[in-house]
């Protein structure tokens, strides 16, 4: 009897150890009482991820405006920063987009406010893994302009630029089924990617909006007066 | 007296009040031909809902000439910022933006050839 009493003891006070710990790292209450109640099994369950999130709390320099974007909207880091685990990770956990650290990051932005990813691209100011596999390789950008002729007479022909959109994508994003791989193929019509179509898809949601017409529309037209 | 009066009135009351009087909708097809190309149609444009928003100096002459044909315009001008698609106007967030088709354009996506 007083053999068991003592052995409960002990996992009680290593819980309570794992639980201080754990509040000191992460600055959370919700988390840590847990294995205080629960037995000896969650005891040795519980040190494991506790000690990742100390790894992840130790590179982030709060001092450093850059970090911002790695923390969550209640300033806590987000995600473990541990390429091993999908990237869904921090999400799950009830993390998501954190407007403030974004624009205190010093990303740079276009005449919109917009973030602007081409320009972040072309500066190396961030470069995110080819994929979470680590044995894919990337493939280079593919230098490849393609100009769509606006089918009005007035309104300046597309440029398309296969290279800006081929750092982060992979070909099978696009090809073939948002865009047939063969040049005039495709009968595009702005009223269709106003409606999410061909270049909609992305442009409006995820990537710059439609509003800057000239943004696309580079090329004018040379027999227009 | 009378005469002066009635002189003065049709000097100036009557043309101000043929001014003030609501123009209705205009009908803007002078680039037809390369509209069918694009697959839309004319735009009839909202005058009178213009002026309920608006001062008529706040686009007349400035950005638009008073007399109808005189201004050349086309999708590319108001892309380049001329005519509807003035800085504070339909390249701005006062009002809806250019690539809005369906909003001016009537008979979208009707294919004529």
């Amino acid at each position: 009897m007083k053999a068991s009493s003592f052995k409960r003891l002990k996992a009680a006070l290593l819980c309570s150890l794992v639980a201080v710990f754990g509040y000191a790292v992460t600055g959370t209450v919700e988390s840590a009482p847990a294995p205080k109640k629960s037995g000896d099994q969650s005891a040795a369950a519980a040190p494991a991820p506790k000690k990742e999130t100390a790894a992840s709390a130790t590179r982030i320099d709060p001092k450093d405006p850059s970090s911002v974007i790695y923390l969550d909207t209640q300033g806590r880091p987000a995600g473990i920063g541990d390429p091993s685990k999908p990237a869904s990770q921090a999400f799950k956990a009830g993390m998501g987009w954190h407007p403030q650290a974004l624009s205190a990051a010093g990303l740079p932005k276009d005449k919109y406010g917009l973030v602007d990813w081409a320009k972040l691209v072309r500066q190396n100011i961030i470069s995110p893994k080819a994929s979470l596999d680590p044995e894919e390789e990337e493939i280079p950008p593919l230098k490849m302009d393609v100009v769509i002729t606006a089918k009005g007479d007035y309104v300046s022909d597309v440029i398309y630029p296969h290279e800006m959109h081929t750092y982060w994508l992979k070909c099978d994003v696009c090809h073939p089924s948002i865009f047939v791989p063969a040049k005039g193929s495709n009968d595009m019509t702005m009223v269709g990617i106003v409606q999410g179509q061909w270049c909609g898809r992305c442009h409006g949601k995820v990537a710059f909006p439609l509003t800057d017409c000239n943004k696309c529309h580079s090329a004018p037209k040379k027999a227009s007066k | 007296m009378k005469r002066c009066l009635s002189i003065f009135i049709l000097i100036v009351a009557v043309p101000a009040a043929a001014g003030a009087a609501s123009i209705g909708d205009i009908r803007l097809d002078s680039k037809i031909e390369s509209m069918k190309k694009a697959g839309v149609g004319p735009v009839i444009y909202p005058h009178a809902l213009h002026e309920k928003l608006y001062k008529c100096n706040d686009c007349h002459p400035k950005i638009f000439k008073d007399k109808r044909g005189t201004n050349n315009m086309s999708m590319k001008m108001n892309m380049d910022g001329k005519f509807c698609g003035a800085a504070d106007c339909h390249n701005s967030p006062n009002a809806f933006p250019l690539f809005n088709c369906v909003k001016c354009h009537t008979n979208v996506g009707v294919k004529v050839k």
